[in-house]
């Protein structure tokens, strides 16, 4: 009867734990300022926000940047992994300039992503037009699909 | 203040009380920076994504209106992460005054609009003689 006890209680602290879980999903996808069908990682607050897509044998990358320079960014590519390092620098205003409104955000920001496959470093292309940076990664040629032949004997 | 470390600004979708959009697509409000000088106002407005030519901008009844228009390219292959939604941009602002409304000049580069708006020449205190009688 001890035993059946100690079961029952596991039991329903599982349930339990559980159900707080669930609360607690419940209560982040229904915030109050959450639009309903926007996972939890929106707020991610690793800058920049990328998109991510597969196309045929390449993976693009994509990422908001507007007014930058340049100079200021630098792209990496090592094994599978894509390294953004920059810096948005503020408008050169000179002197004598009061500012009424700042919102847009200024400084050095510092992204790693990893791709699911190997990258032919030596064939990655970045553009950046209309401030998005668009950078095309093909896959390496040993991560590609191969198809075996089979020949009769 | 420069070597500050940059964070994700989710974009804020244009809320329905302050206009709804009878128009295709979402709008999100462009983050702006508003500064004066003596002579004039500059505003700058983060657009990413907009071509010069995409963008409106009017001055009505005193309210400056800038609209940025992305050209919607459906998103070819399997998307694997997907942290910022693309959109149109639209956003509104009441004008002083003081501006000259034909002298806005508006330009466009890597996706930032910035505005200048000249104040006009203010007329000079005039000097009222008196003359005895």
């Amino acid at each position: 009867m001890f035993r059946w006890g100690l079961t029952r209680d596991l039991m329903w602290s599982e349930f339990g734990r559980i159900q707080r879980n669930l609360d607690e999903l419940a209560r982040r996808m229904s915030g109050p300022m959450r639009f309903p069908l926007e996972p939890a990682w929106r707020t991610s607050p690793i800058f920049p926000a990328l998109n991510v897509a597969k196309e045929g044998s390449s993976y693009t990358v994509s990422a908001e940047i507007p007014g930058m320079n340049l100079e200021d960014l630098e792209i990496r590519v090592e094994g599978d992994t894509l390294n953004l390092k920059g810096m948005r620098k503020p408008e050169p205003l000179g002197e004598g300039v009061s500012y009424h409104r700042k919102e847009r955000a200024s400084g050095l920001f510092q992204r790693s992503l990893t791709l699911p496959s190997r990258i032919d470093a030596d064939e990655v292309k970045a553009t950046y037009a209309d401030g998005v940076l668009t950078i095309v990664l093909p896959m390496e040629k040993a991560a590609l699909p191969k198809q075996i032949s089979v020949t009769t004997g | 203040m420069a070597d500050k470390e940059l964070q994700v600004a989710e974009k804020q979708e244009v809320s329905p009380e302050r206009g709804e959009f009878t128009r295709e697509g979402i709008y999100f409000t462009p983050a702006v920076d508003i500064c004066e000088t003596e002579k004039e106002i500059m505003i700058f407005a983060d657009m990413p994504g907009v071509k010069p030519d995409g963008t409106e901008i009017e001055l009505k009844e005193g309210i400056l209106t800038i609209e940025g228009k992305v050209q919607a390219l459906p998103s070819a292959g399997e998307q694997l992460l997907a942290e910022y939604r693309k959109g149109n941009y639209f956003r509104s602002f009441r004008v002083a005054d003081s501006v000259d409304p034909e002298k806005i000049a508006a330009s466009m580069s890597n996706g930032v609009l910035k505005l200048t708006l000249p104040k006009a020449q203010r007329a000079l205190p005039r000097k009222i003689e008196i003359s005895a009688v």
